[in-house]
C-alpha cells in the first residue's frame, strides 16, 4: 500500500487517486470535528477539509508519509468559522460528561469536588484559551496527535507546540482547582476509568 | 483525574460519521475532482497553482549558461511566444479588432462609495456516482454577484445563490441532478437562498486578496504578456498553449484588468497556436458573439473565449466536449462548463455579510 505522500504526489498528475486519501482519514477526521462541534456540523467539515486539500495538494510536503496531521490542521482552519457553535457544543459537554464521569475518578484527582462542576471549569477555562492555544490542545487531545503531527497541522514549530501545550494544561489544571503538587501526570497515559459503563 | 483525561472522556463516545454522509462527502469530493478539469471558479481571478513549475524550472540544469537564460526569461524578452506560429488568421483578426475596441473604449469609474456590479452565471459539469465505477453526469448552474468597492481595500461583498440543476441527459442524470438540488434544498430551506459573504479588499473566507493591482502591472507588449503568461502557467495544464489560454480567458473575464491590458491580452490570444473561430454566432446566456477557441487534444475539449463582436467586450467562455473517444459522462457536443459575466456600476452594495458563509469556499 503506498503512504499519503506517495498518493499525493499521484494525485498532481492522476487527480482521482486523492479519493484514497478520503478512504483513509474521512472518519478521523469526522471524529476530531464532531468532538469540537457535533457530528452533524463534522459531515460539513470533512467534505469540505478534502475538497480544500484536493485544491491544496501541489503545497503539501511530500517527505511527511502521513497526511492525517496536515488534513486536521485544514479542519482546524474550517472550523474558525463555526466558533460560536463550537463554544455552544463545548456546554452540552457538561450535563454530557457530568453524567459519565464516575465519582471514584473524581477522587484519585484528589480534588472533591462534583463532576459537573469540573467540567464547567474546564470549558469555561477553554473557552478562555487563545484559539491559538486552544488549537494545539485540542489536536492533542481530541485529533490524537503528537507533538510533530501538530506542528505539520499548524505549522508551528515543534518547541512552539510543546510550549503551547504546556501554557493551556496549566491554565486548565488551575482552572480545575488542581494542586500541582498533588498532580501525577498522566496525559495520554492515563487509563483510569472514568466513565461508568 | 488530570485536565487531558477529562477532556479526552468528555468526547469519547461520538458517533462516526453514517455511511450516507460518507458518501456524500466522497462524491462531492470526486465532482470537484471532475471539475477541477475544467475552466477554474469565475469568480477567483488569479488563484491559480502552477504546480509543476519548480520543477520545469529545475530541468533547466546548473549550468552557468542557464542564469543567463534565466535572465533573459524571466524578463519575458524569450519564451514561447511567437516562433511556434499563432492562431488561424481569421480568428486573429477577431481578435486583433476586440482588442483595438478594447483600447478604444473607456473603462468604468468609479466614484467614491460607488461599486462594480460583476453578474456571473457559471455552469459546470456535476457527477454523481453509480454502481460499476460509473459516472453519470448533469449541469448546474451557480448564479451570483459581486460588489467590487471603489476603494479596492473597503468590503467587497459576494452574494452567492445555490446551485441548481441546468440540464440533465436522460432519466437517470435527471435524477441524479434533482438529487443534488433535494439535498442542497434540505440543506438551505429555500430556493433563493442567497449567502452574503463580505471582506475586507475581497479576502473571503480568509483567503488572500484577488491582487487585481498585479493585473494592472502586466506587460502591455502582447509579445512579452504571452511569454509571462508561458512562465507562469507552465506546468499548470494539460498543455502550455491550453494553459496560456486558459489564463487569458480566466483575466478577461475577471473584473479587474485595464483596458490596455484586455488589448494586450486579445493580442497574445491571437498568438497561440491552434486559436480558431469556433462559430461566427455562439449564443451564451441569450448574448451572441463570436466564439474563438482552440481544442486540446488531451482532454478532448474545446476551449473558447466568446466576445462582443460590436464592443470588444467579453461576454463568457466555455469548454464544449468535442472528442468521442473520450471517457465522460457527457454526450459530445455538450458545453461541459461555462460562465458568462456582465459588469456594471451601482450605488451601493447589500448590508450585512460575514467573512465566512455557510456554504464554504467554492472549488
Amino acid at each position: 500500500m503506498s503512504t499519503d505522500n506517495k498518493v499525493i504526489e499521484r494525485s498532481v498528475g492522476s487527480p482521482e487517486d486523492f479519493a484514497t486519501l478520503f478512504d483513509r482519514h474521512a472518519v478521523k477526521v469526522h471524529r476530531y470535528a464532531a468532538r469540537r462541534i457535533s457530528p452533524q456540523v463534522a459531515d460539513d467539515i470533512v467534505s469540505e477539509t478534502f475538497l480544500v486539500a484536493f485544491d491544496k495538494r501541489a503545497t503539501f510536503d511530500v517527505t511527511v508519509a502521513d497526511a492525517l496531521p496536515w488534513l486536521l490542521g485544514i479542519a482546524t482552519t474550517l472550523l474558525k468559522q463555526h466558533a460560536r457553535r463550537e463554544a455552544v457544543a463545548w456546554k452540552g459537554m457538561v450535563a454530557e460528561i457530568a453524567a459519565g464521569v464516575t465519582p471514584d475518578a473524581i477522587e484519585l484527582a484528589g480534588a472533591r469536588m462534583d463532576a459537573e462542576r469540573s467540567v464547567k471549569r474546564i470549558t469555561t477555562a477553554l473557552r478562555r484559551l487563545s484559539p491559538g492555544d486552544r488549537d494545539v490542545v485540542l489536536l492533542y487531545a481530541w485529533g490524537d496527535l503528537d507533538y510533530a503531527g501538530i506542528s505539520l497541522a499548524l505549522g508551528i514549530p515543534v518547541g512552539t507546540v510543546r510550549s503551547r501545550l504546556n501554557r493551556s494544561r496549566r491554565l486548565l489544571r488551575s482552572a480545575l482547582d488542581i494542586a500541582i503538587d498533588k498532580e501525577i501526570f498522566h496525559g495520554r497515559t492515563d487509563t483510569a476509568t472514568q466513565r461508568s459503563i | 483525574m488530570d485536565e487531558l483525561t477529562l477532556l479526552r472522556s468528555a468526547r469519547s463516545d461520538v458517533t462516526d460519521p453514517t455511511p450516507q454522509a460518507l458518501n456524500e462527502a466522497r462524491s462531492a469530493l470526486l465532482t470537484h475532482i471532475e471539475d477541477s478539469r475544467r475552466p477554474t471558479a469565475a469568480l477567483a481571478t488569479h488563484i491559480r497553482r502552477p504546480v509543476l513549475r519548480r520543477i520545469a524550472y529545475s530541468t533547466l540544469g546548473t549550468a552557468a549558461t542557464a542564469a543567463i537564460v534565466t535572465g533573459l526569461v524571466m524578463t519575458d524578452l524569450v519564451g514561447l511566444a511567437g516562433w511556434r506560429g499563432g492562431a488561424d488568421a481569421a480568428a486573429a483578426a477577431v481578435l486583433r479588432e476586440a482588442s483595438g475596441m478594447a483600447i478604444a473604449s473607456s473603462d468604468p469609474i468609479l466614484q467614491p462609495g460607488q461599486y462594480l456590479r460583476v453578474d456571473t452565471s457559471a455552469v459546470y459539469g456535476g457527477a454523481a456516482a453509480a454502481e460499476g465505477n460509473r459516472q453519470i453526469g448533469f449541469l448546474t448552474i451557480n448564479e451570483g454577484q459581486m460588489y467590487i468597492p471603489a476603494n479596492r481595500d473597503d468590503d467587497w461583498v459576494w452574494m452567492r445563490g445555490l446551485r441548481k440543476p441546468y440540464q440533465s441527459f436522460g432519466p437517470e442524470s435527471e435524477a441524479a441532478a434533482q438529487d443534488d438540488w433535494n439535498r442542497q434544498l434540505a440543506k438551505r430551506g429555500t430556493p433563493d437562498y442567497q449567502e452574503n459573504v463580505r471582506a475586507p479588499g475581497g479576502t473571503f473566507y480568509a483567503t488572500s486578496s484577488p491582487n487585481l493591482d498585479k493585473l494592472d502591472g502586466l506587460p502591455t507588449d502582447p509579445y512579452r504578456l504571452l511569454n509571462y503568461i508561458y512562465r507562469i502557467t507552465l506546468g499548470s495544464g494539460p498543455s502550455p498553449d491550453a494553459a496560456a489560454f486558459t489564463w487569458i480567458a480566466d483575466s478577461l473575464r475577471g473584473f479587474g484588468a485595464k483596458a490596455e491590458i484586455r488589448a494586450a491580452l486579445y493580442e497574445a490570444a491571437a498568438m497561440i497556436p491552434g486559436v480558431v473561430i469556433t462559430d461566427s454566432a455562439a449564443t451564451l446566456n441569450d448574448r451572441t458573439g463570436v466564439s474563438i477557441g482552440r481544442t486540446e487534444p488531451s482532454d478532448g475539449l474545446r476551449h473558447d473565449i466568446i466576445i462582443d463582436a460590436r464592443t470588444g467586450r467579453l461576454i463568457g467562455e466555455r469548454a464544449v466536449l468535442v472528442d468521442p473517444t473520450k471517457k465522460s459522462p457527457f454526450p459530445v457536443g455538450t458545453s461541459v462548463a461555462w460562465t458568462a459575466i456582465t459588469i456594471t456600476v451601482v450605488d451601493e452594495a447589500p448590508a450585512g455579510g460575514k467573512l465566512y458563509g455557510d456554504m464554504g469556499l467554492p472549488g
